[in-house]
């Protein structure tokens, strides 16, 4: 009787066979589409039961209930339904279909709703959701749970949550990856399965949304990583439209085919998906019988995660700098934001400690005047919405401690947990049940101990009461305990010794909070950086400090080579290799005669050095107004002839415009005849038409025009054509330019015509927009340019010419 | 479905940035267009920039159809929308997919101070951004309903169609701002029919059974 072994064990011996697709089997058998699988299954109950029985004999160890959306939410758009029940009476019916000799897995799926801080679903509601459902599946006695095809990693948690409160049974975890390796809302694989191992799954995996090909590499990419075993439920085959129908291809004996593969990367339990019939498990089955299964290749992993990325402190790896700046410690304006409940300088603190390399971002939202809790959670639904880094998680009360991890969607790391008793006794089992990593603090009650050997002892009672709850080594960061140099100028020795021993003898990762060495000193930064390669020669795993003092980053480099964490030197060498062809830029001197240079600079679109050429060239005697015409218009006309052929994109013509403007702007004192040159040239109108509120084409075209001297009058955007004649009968335009973007408001360019046309005005039109065609401006009586540059030519063509032919 | 019509908000949309879409709509075009490494660089800070104040969210809404009877389609919600080309986008489907996507206001706050005198190219960067993320948008609340509704069997139609363009008019919009309850997302709608923040869209899709 194989059910007598327990699961954990039999996967130790040999590759569990899961059962295949359901709700195909079930449309094959007359199930129609739009109807409750689940209370079609109740109605039907032979045929649910033929379909269960179907893999028991094809050889399936685990067999789902058909319960995949028999949670409230799903139910609810059916109608008012027993949730209890419906999952009690599921679980009946599979168990008389299977009876005692194959394990029975309670299917559980998404609500369909995404979860805060992802979507409109409070966290705590959505727990609530799935423990009815588990409730029901208790009742009619599953003997392990699966949580399956899963699209958010929060909701995942949620329902991983639910049933750990509930039950201690197994539970398999898998989630649906799409062709990119990612969950729809980004979660790469590694990621989810260092979220969820160490949130309590006891098995996990993907199923769905790709063959067997593809789902072994997602398999191969876990397994390094994985603490418990893996799991495959793939498709059989990418779903293929013929005739109008869905249809999965892939044939039995080419599914199996995957099983040996699938068993060398690592996978444990296998079954099928959507397509895969009682055929394609016999065969999968027999393809990997005798086949010994490949065990997790570790036992714990020290690595942190968020939604959508992990940091994995493994093996030799570079220093990790956990930035420091979400802290309201000292910032004032931080302060003032928080107790507004704003969170900009909060993001703008993370994008720059991301930019500036940190590998995660520790959150400290300790301060008078606010509730650190709901804070906490805001910053973390905040962060975890916006940044891909993984949080650490910052606070001595252990409510707001307890409330962060339940709702952040990742595997945190917490700062930190203590000697001390109340830290012990409550924190570390909310840690182990939401399985964080946390820094070990080497301190106890009332004792700040000063040498090595103290904090030693600390070390390993802390770890003593922590392992007992499950925790290893790899799960604990060692704070070296930094005291400042100042007070006691042996502390930093002490420091010192308390990394290396962690490293080397305790065998575990450790950091330090860098800036506490210098306080109270002058230069601070120095003391920092020197400290901080003194501690990577210990063996120091990461530090909590500001990524963006230079200072620090470059000792960071230089110690991770010299420290043989940089293998090739490739990091350091790619940084500094960088800012040194920046510097070479930027210092390149130039041998060009200054008409040369400010045409070259025009034909760069070099903003930032126009004016000091003219200013250089204006020094050295050259006449304002040749220099516009030899150089300047020169090289916007060549702008213009790249854009044409496409060897400019708009960037680039923007760019270049911009840096004409700004010298034409530069040059004006010089250019006495200027605004005579622009009468001859004539005033342009432009506008965006009523109802059209899109504009940035016509801003361009403005710009253009402008650079061409033209004098431009821009009315803006969703202008009546009331106000757009009104303007022309008093400025007398020689060109009328009206934008839209949208056919709905093309319309409206008509409108303008025929009134300017009662009025008697005499002015030609030009018309642009993402939906204008020539033929349309033809049709009424416009000329068309489609872009800003062939704006300019229509209009001194337009000017040069008065007869008009249309469309052109 | 059920007989219940669902409407899904989608609070905060995470997806890979558009890069291809975004150079496409500057005009890039591959192995033509040359970029220095300045420029290069340039784009890309503007892009990440631009991709750091868009917020996306969405909505949508599987609505049973009554009738498709061109150009007249019946929603059984009792609203009713005259369009050929929806028609025959329609054609066949007993229901209709409706959804709608927004970059947020802080990057059109951007747009506006960028074109209005501070730093255009970086703004139209900004904009191109900002449009194709929120075109992404649409297509990853496509890609949800798919993962859905491949479990029924049912997939959605290749082609969305948007009002305002062809003969589905632009007053449609209200309809369909209505009933996929946009001001949950902060966007609104003017007496034009047009969705503020500018970066807004709104799309029908078909689902076939």
């Amino acid at each position: 009787m194989v059910k007598k072994m327990p699961l954990k064990n039999r996967i130790r011996e040999k590759i569990i066979i899961l059962d295949g697709a359901t709700g195909t089997e079930l449309q094959k058998r007359g199930m129609t589409a739009g109807v409750c699988p689940e209370i079609w299954c109740l109605k039907n109950p032979d045929i649910i039961s033929d379909v269960h029985a179907g893999y028991r004999d094809a050889g399936a160890d685990i067999v789902y209930t058909a319960t995949f959306g028999a949670n409230r939410i799903k139910l609810s758009q059916y109608g008012s339904y027993d949730v209890v029940e419906i999952n009690r009476e599921l679980t009946l019916l599979a168990r008389r279909a299977v009876g005692t000799d194959v394990l029975l897995a309670g299917d559980i799926c998404s609500t369909e709703r995404f979860v805060r801080p992802f979507g409109d679903l409070d966290f705590e509601e959505a727990i609530d959701v799935y423990k009815e459902q588990v409730k029901g599946l208790l009742e009619g006695g599953v003997d392990l749970f699966v949580i399956e095809t899963m699209m958010d990693i929060q909701e995942t948690r949620a329902a991983l949550i639910a049933v750990k409160e509930l039950t201690d049974k197994f539970t398999i975890v898998t989630m649906t990856y799409e062709e990119n390796g990612r969950t729809l809302n980004g979660t790469d694989p590694v990621t989810a399965l260092i979220t969820l191992q160490s949130l309590g799954a006891n098995a996990v995996g993907c199923n769905c949304c790709t063959g067997p090909e593809e789902m072994t590499g997602l398999i191969e990419a876990m397994k390094p990583w994985a603490t418990i075993p893996l799991v495959a439920k793939p498709n059989a085959g990418m779903p293929e439209l013929v005739d109008g129908k869905t249809v999965f291809s892939m044939g039995a004996d080419t599914f199996a085919s995957f099983g040996a593969d699938f068993v060398s990367k690592g996978v444990n339990l296998i079954g099928g998906c959507c397509g895969t019939t009682p055929d394609h498990i016999r065969m999968l089955k027999e393809s990997v019988a005798g086949r010994k299964p490949v065990l997790p290749v570790r036992d714990s992993i020290s690595a942190v995660s968020s939604a959508r990325a992990s940091a994995i402190f493994e093996g030799e790896r570079p220093l990790s700098i956990v930035g420091e700046r979400i802290n309201p410690t000292g910032k004032k304006a931080l302060q003032q934001e928080l107790l507004e409940g704003r969170m900009s300088i909060v993001r703008t603190m993370a994008k720059e400690q991301e930019k500036f390399g940190a590998s995660l971002l520790d959150v400290n939202m300790g301060m008078p005047g606010i509730d650190e809790k709901e804070t906490m959670l805001d910053v973390i639904g905040n962060l975890s919405v916006a940044f891909d880094l993984p949080l650490v998680i910052d606070s001595s009360n252990i409510d707001v401690m307890e409330a962060a991890l339940r709702l952040y969607p990742g595997r945190a790391l917490i700062n930190s947990i203590s000697g001390e008793s109340e830290k012990l006794i409550r924190l570390l089992p909310v840690a182990a049940k939401y399985g964080a990593m946390f820094i070990l603090l080497p301190l106890a009650d009332g004792d700040i101990p000063e040498t090595a050997e103290k904090r030693k002892k600390i070390i390993e009672d802390v770890f003593k009461k922590a392992a007992a709850l499950g925790f290893t080594k790899s799960d604990i960061v060692i704070d070296g305990l930094v005291m400042a140099a100042s007070s006691n100028f042996k502390a930093p020795a002490e420091t010192l010794k308390t990394i290396e021993w962690s490293s080397d003898v305790f065998g575990a990762n450790t950091i330090v909070g860098l800036s506490n060495v210098s306080f109270g000193m002058p230069e601070r930064k120095w003391l920092n950086a020197a400290f901080l390669a003194m501690a990577v020669s210990k063996g120091l795993t990461m530090a909590i400090a500001n990524p963006g003092v230079e200072e620090l980053v470059n000792t960071k480099l230089a110690g991770d080579v010299l420290a043989g964490r940089d293998m090739d030197a490739s990091k350091y060498i790619s940084h500094f290799s960088q800012m040194s062809t920046k510097v070479k830029q930027e210092d390149a001197p130039s041998h060009k005669a200054p008409e040369d240079e400010m045409f070259q600079s025009i034909l760069e679109g070099n903003r930032e050095d126009i004016e000091r050429l003219l200013s250089v060239a204006m020094d050295s005697g050259m006449d304002a107004q040749r220099m516009v015409d030899e150089s300047m218009i020169p090289a916007i006309t060549e702008v213009g002839a790249l854009f044409d052929r496409r060897e400019y994109f708009l960037p680039q013509l923007i760019a270049c415009a911009e840096t004409m403007k700004k010298g034409i702007a530069f040059l004006v004192p010089w250019l006495g005849d200027s605004k005579l040159e622009k009468k001859q040239k004539g005033v342009i109108i432009i506008a965006t038409v009523k109802g059209d509120v899109h504009d940035i084409g016509k801003n361009i075209v403005a710009l253009m025009l402008r650079n061409h001297g033209f004098e431009v009058v821009d009315l803006g955007k969703d202008v009546s054509a009331e106000i757009i004649i009104r303007e022309a009968v008093r400025l007398k335009p020689s060109v009328i330019g009206l934008s839209a973007l949208m056919t709905t408001t093309m319309v409206n360019m008509k409108e303008v015509i025929e009134l300017a046309q009662r009025e008697s005005l005499d002015c030609k039109f030009m018309v642009g927009g993402a939906v204008v065609t020539k033929a349309y401006a033809k049709s009424i009586s416009a000329h068309y340019a489609k872009d800003g540059v062939e704006a300019v030519r229509v209009v001194e063509k337009l000017n040069a010419f008065s007869t008009d032919s249309y469309g052109e | 479905m059920g007989s219940v019509p669902l409407l899904q908000i989608f609070p905060s949309i995470n997806i890979p940035l558009p890069m291809g879409a975004i150079y496409r709509r500057l005009g890039y075009k591959r192995g033509v267009t040359k970029v220095n490494e300045r420029k290069r660089e340039e784009v890309g800070q503007y892009i990440e920039y631009a991709a750091s104040l868009v917020s996306l969210k969405g909505a949508g809404i599987r609505v049973p159809l009554e009738r498709v009877d061109p150009p007249l389609i019946v929603l059984k919600t009792g609203a009713d929308v005259r369009s050929v080309r929806l028609a025959g986008l329609l054609n066949g489907c007993k229901e209709a997919l409706f959804i709608g996507s927004t970059s947020g206001s802080v990057v059109m706050d951007a747009i506006l101070e960028d074109t209005e005198g501070g730093d255009m190219t970086r703004g139209v960067v900004i904009d191109a951004v900002a449009s194709e993320m929120t075109d992404a948008a649409l297509d990853w609340i496509i890609g949800f309903f798919n993962r859905l509704l491949a479990r029924e069997n049912a997939r959605l139609t290749r082609k969305r169609f948007s009002a305002g363009y062809g003969d589905f008019l632009l007053e449609n919009q209200k309809m369909m701002y209505d009933m996929l309850k946009l001001y949950r997302i902060g966007v609104t709608i003017n007496e034009n029919f047009i969705l503020m923040p500018e970066k807004s869209v709104t799309a029908v899709v078909g689902i076939l059974a």
